[in-house]
């Protein structure tokens, strides 16, 4: 447990941590957990990996994947459901499987697929986190990923045409918003007054589709009327991440070392 | 298909009462039909017989080609067509008939979560299961999928729907899991649902919902298939309350 805790993963912008939705997961629920975990921007140099970004590295093991890296903390002792009953576990499970079903595609295709969007926000952001030449290729390669997921698993074979599934992902996207603002409700977080791993899940991927930027815009145009997701979303903002600005610049040109030493801690770090 | 069109079909499939000659097509049920689609079929079945709707079962070969989404099982009623549970309770829904009615919006909420749920990790992993293990696939599954057809059409067939489920398991991030991997997903899938069923009879109060026929459609077809790796039905036997079914 005292082993340190590097964290690798995508930078800020537009007042976030991390623009990229896994590795913001992961962020937000080291945060809830009290892990004290060092993060390593992405940046211009060639240190470090970028293909399976979020990764988490300690001495001896590798972890990738917000799931596998957030059962890794857990087994490490930094829990933030150990006041959950086994129920609301259960409950986190499929809510988090409704999120990746429904919300997922949507959130992919707004920020990699919508031409719009992808060529005026999302690729000049990401490629100017990363050296040339890989600017040229990742970025792309990343935007192909997106789609080839959404067409695969919504498309309709066998000619997985794309204007027919972005009608339905996107009402699938606003549905599960409203399902995911009602069960919020008035409450602060999902399951009383601290923090879980569905917070950290629903705040990963709302956070970025409610901060950044977009000239297409249909999708935060529906969060944004959904006041208790804003609300949640700026509080974790507000009270984990009270980082200043000047911190993340979109252009790194050094490697950032971010200590997460004020944090809230739950006593379940022994 | 398209909002529009979609909104018709509601609104025509509103109008008239559900016939007596309602049918279900799914792959024969001997010799072809699969883990996954018999589990979806049965899901339906259940689904229906919980509406207290008529349906005959109808076993045909190419099922899965005749479906307008290509995936089994569909209905045919009146003169439409709607394939996979989901949109088939919408369709059960506007012609009246609903399970879910009595439920407020927080358990609507829930019912929906948990049904992705099943969808994204059971119905994964027996998709996983029969065409990615490779024991499975050679024993079982390539020999079932083209049973109906002659070589080699057969062979052609099983392999084509073999790479279309890799290349899907790959973009989901399922391309690199074990079996083993797959099967604690599997497990802490059922421990879920066995908490949120707790000592009920079903899922939500005293009336089921289409939850409970899915879930059912899913675990008995595990409980009751054979196939070469058994652990997955002794992961599933650990759900006792299922016995209820």
């Amino acid at each position: 447990m005292a082993a340190s805790l590097e964290l690798s993963c995508w930078g800020g912008g537009w007042g976030l941590p991390s623009v990229h939705s896994e590795s913001l997961v992961v962020m937000a629920y080291a945060k809830f957990s009290g892990a004290p975990l060092k993060v390593n921007v992405i940046d211009n140099t060639w240190r470090g990996s970028r293909g399976d970004v979020p990764i988490l590295t300690t001495e001896d093991n590798i972890v990738s994947q917000p799931a596998k890296i957030l059962n890794f903390l857990r087994k490490q002792k930094y829990n933030a459901d150990y006041e959950l009953s086994a129920k609301q576990g259960a409950d986190t499970l499929a809510y988090i499987a409704l999120l990746e079903e429904k919300l997922l595609p949507a959130v992919l295709h707004t920020f990699w697929v919508e031409s719009d969007n992808y060529f005026t926000v999302t690729k000049p952001w990401f490629a100017s986190q990363i050296p040339f030449p890989l600017s040229l290729i990742l970025p792309g390669r990343m935007s192909r990923g997106a789609l080839n997921r959404i067409l695969l698993t919504r498309g309709q074979p066998p000619l997985y045409h794309l204007r027919e599934v972005e009608a339905q992902i996107y009402r699938d996207a606003k549905e599960c918003l409203n399902l995911l603002s009602n069960r919020l409700g008035t409450s602060q977080f999902f399951f009383g007054n601290t923090p879980s791993t569905l917070d950290a899940y629903v705040f990963g991927f709302l956070a970025p589709l409610y901060k950044v930027r977009f000239p297409k815009i249909q999708l935060q145009e529906h969060l944004k009327q959904l006041s208790n997701l804003c609300r949640f979303c700026d509080d974790i903002l507000s009270s984990y991440f009270r980082i200043s600005l000047g911190a993340f610049s979109c252009v790194n040109r050094y490697q950032q070392q971010i200590d997460f030493g004020e944090v809230h801690s739950h006593d379940s770090t022994t | 298909m398209s909002l529009v069109a979609e909104a018709f079909v509601s609104q025509i499939a509103a109008a008239e009462p559900w016939p007596e000659n309602a049918t279900l097509y799914q792959q024969l049920k001997g010799e072809q039909i699969l883990l996954s689609d018999n589990a979806a079929s049965l899901a339906v079945q259940a689904f229906l017989q919980m509406c207290n709707l008529p349906i005959k079962v109808v076993c045909r070969a190419n099922a899965e080609y005749m479906s307008p989404s290509g995936k089994v099982p569909f209905i045919h009623v009146g003169n439409q067509v709607v394939s996979e549970l989901g949109p088939i309770v919408q369709f059960v829904k506007a012609k009246g008939h609903s399970l879910s009615d009595g439920l407020d919006e927080v358990q609507k909420a829930e019912m929906k979560a948990y049904m992705e749920l099943v969808n994204n990790m059971l119905l994964t992993a027996e998709l996983y299961l029969q065409w990615c293990d490779e024991a499975t696939v050679g024993e079982i599954t390539h020999a079932r999928y083209g049973s109906p057809y002659p070589w080699p059409l057969n062979h052609i067939l099983a392999y084509q729907k073999q790479w279309e489920i890799k290349r899907k398991m790959k973009a989901i991030g399922w391309g690199k899991k074990t079996l083993d991997q797959v099967l604690e997903d599997v497990d802490q899938c059922c421990q879920a649902l066995s908490q949120r069923l707790g000592t009920q009879p079903y899922f939500f109060n005293k009336q089921p919902t289409e939850l409970d026929a899915l879930v059912f459609g899913h675990l008995y077809t595990i409980l009751t298939t054979q196939l070469t790796n058994d652990e997955l039905s002794e992961k599933v036997l650990f759900l006792s309350e299922d016995g209820k079914w």
